[in-house]
């Protein structure tokens, strides 16, 4: 049943409407830009820079990108550091989860703050860089971009909080049954934990397309700078992005610089952008898991 | 099998061995924390060392605490400590009330496929790179003729120098962080909002209070648990100047520093411009330990507040 609105509620729910809406535009706003920017006339985005009506469209600056090497090379790594860095990610925080959850573990207080610490207090980036580059020697290689990133502590502790919201029962029935500890955690565990090893995994698989850090710390050989890091270049420098437009791509009397650095940006987001709204209620799922539990 | 309750040191070890997995599935994840994070803690000490890279840290020698001294006597140090401070507090006021005001607005709306898409789009910036929002501003400030500038000369205004003009960056990384992390931060009000029970709207609704009402007097009130919790959890990393958004936006534009330059950027900078490691961990170090105050003391206030939400 629907009552009549008063006067004052009917204004407030078109305030609530309007700012949301106002809201939703500044959000999406740049991301226009970009997309527009990158189909536009280079000669148009020389004149006036970037609009969100430009006069001439072109699809030069995708031309060229799609020539490179540079960013093929760049989403290699980038796919390949995702891929398997969030798939070991996962599998090493649900392990770990798993046993710190457990109350049959007589080292659980010892192992959660051995985990805690880390998220309290750490040693700051010049030692850390130390350690991987002088002691462990992983400088320029693609195992640094992925082992760096391994475990992250709130993720851990996320999965910890779900695990201990499992009835126990459920693991006695089946350590009754006889299964072994491997079996427990494969076939009772795994299962039922999908939505949020979900979650976890794409904050991992998040963490890794959009990390540069690691790169702008470790790698200097340009045959394993990952997407972010060849976008980084081209942010400051104009030139850098001259250089990923082969010679040979020879398709406009100036080469379409801006364009490309638009381009380039656009296909960076691409996948996140793509399969975001398949993903949107796993993320939502994990964040609000995390903030409930704390 | 039996949990052991009363477990003395060989019942324990009996436990380990009986139950190898249950252990040895901790291990990789244990390993990471040694190598990439108690490594490190370990490496504090070339705070205190004249650090050589051909000795590294054990070899290297000890300085007491010339490091500090000569960081903390610079006038860089005021600098940066208030830069990281203003930024930070700056950044929590802001987000917070744009997040409070967008889940409070959110939870009025009624239509579906309105309040399904106009989510997604306000969560979407959060999923971006900095590097992705670096490029981005500097699209819109950057270059000759900067983007804004031709709409503020549309607009009537006289255009600004932006690559020079220090001052206006605390506001510009403000808008930034807004447009960044308020959408991401109103999930976590909306799903505080829905836990409210339904029969206080019901009651409130019944004695004809307007939605306005309802809002001020129910939904925010309720709210403000949460975003005390919320708030602490910023309060207790105050100290953490945001390296990834600061340099990737700033980068190493110096004229620019006098306002947006934190810990973390100097920090960085000094190890990779200077290669002043001592000096440089001793920074980081200061910010260690004041971040351990800073995130020990809001646990504690979050504590007194609500102790299921405190860390620990």
């Amino acid at each position: 049943m629907r009552q009549k609105q008063s006067a004052a509620d009917r204004t407030f729910t078109i305030f609530a409407y309007s700012f949301i809406l106002l809201f939703t535009l500044f959000c999406l706003f740049p991301f226009l830009l970009m997309i527009i920017g990158s189909f536009t006339d280079e000669g148009e985005l020389i004149a006036h820079g970037y609009t969100l009506f430009p006069q001439k469209l072109s699809l030069d600056a995708y031309k060229a990108v799609l020539q490179s090497d540079v960013l093929f090379n760049g989403y290699a790594v980038t796919i390949f550091i995702t891929a398997v860095g969030a798939l070991s990610a996962l599998c090493i925080s649900a392990m770990l989860g798993y046993s710190l959850a457990n109350k049959r573990n007589v080292l659980q207080t010892p192992f959660l703050i051995f985990c805690y610490l880390p998220m309290l207090f750490s040693g700051g980036i010049i030692p850390f860089y130390i350690v991987v580059s002088q002691w462990l020697q992983l400088q320029n290689s693609v195992w640094v971009l992925i082992l760096t990133l391994l475990c992250q502590p709130f993720l851990v502790f996320l999965l910890v909080s779900f695990f201990r919201t499992i009835p126990e029962e459920l693991e006695e029935a089946a350590r009754i049954d006889g299964a072994n500890e491997m079996r427990v955690f494969f076939q009772i565990m795994i299962p039922i934990s999908k939505p949020i090893l979900a979650s976890v995994g794409l904050f991992y698989a998040l963490n890794y397309w959009n990390d540069w850090f690691m790169g702008l710390m470790f790698v200097d050989n340009e045959k394993l700078f990952p997407l972010q890091l060849i976008l980084r270049r081209m942010v400051s420098n104009m030139e850098a992005a001259k250089n990923l437009i082969p010679a040979a791509a020879a398709i406009a009397v100036t080469p379409p610089t801006y364009g490309v650095r638009m381009a380039t940006t656009v296909l960076t987001i691409g996948p996140i952008v793509l399969l975001y709204p398949m993903l949107q209620k796993y993320f939502v799922k994990g964040l609000t898991v995390g903030a409930v539990k704390g | 099998m039996q949990y052991p309750l009363n477990a003395n040191r060989s019942s324990k070890l009996k436990h380990i061995v009986r139950n190898p997995f249950l252990y040895a599935m901790a291990v990789p994840g244990l390993l990471f924390f040694l190598v990439f994070s108690y490594f490190p803690i370990y490496g504090i000490m070339i705070a205190f060392k004249d650090y050589n890279f051909a000795k590294g840290i054990t070899g290297s020698k000890w300085v007491g605490f010339k490091n500090f001294d000569y960081f903390f006597t610079s006038d860089d140090f005021w600098v940066i400590l208030r830069n990281t401070l203003m930024l930070n507090i700056l950044f929590i006021v802001f987000t917070t009330a744009a997040a409070v005001v967008i889940a409070l607005m959110f939870n009025e709306i009624r239509n579906k496929y309105f309040k399904r898409i106009s989510q997604s789009f306000i969560f979407l910036p959060y999923f971006m790179s900095w590097i992705v929002v670096g490029m981005i501003v500097q699209s819109l400030f950057g270059g000759e003729e900067p983007m804004i500038n031709a709409w503020l000369q549309n607009m009537g205004f006289e255009p600004i120098n932006w690559m020079f003009e220090s001052k206006l960056w605390p506001f510009i990384l403000t808008v930034i962080r807004v447009w960044q992390g308020a959408g991401y931060l109103s999930i976590i009000f909306l799903a505080a909002i829905t836990g409210i029970s339904e029969d206080l709207y019901e009651a409130a609704r019944i004695d004809g209070a307007s939605k306005m009402q309802i809002v001020l007097r129910i939904t925010l009130p309720l709210l403000v648990p949460t975003i005390m919790i919320m708030t602490l959890l910023a309060v207790g990393k105050i100290f953490n100047g945001d390296f990834a958004m600061i340099y990737a936006i700033i980068g190493d534009n110096s004229l620019l520093y006098p306002t947006t330059d934190v810990i973390d950027t100097f920090v960085f900078r000094s190890m990779r411009q200077l290669h002043d490691f001592g000096m440089s961990s001793a920074v980081g170090l200061f910010q260690s330990v004041m971040g351990l105050i800073f995130v020990i003391a809001a646990n504690w206030v979050t504590r007194r507040v609500s102790k299921e939400s405190a860390l620990f």
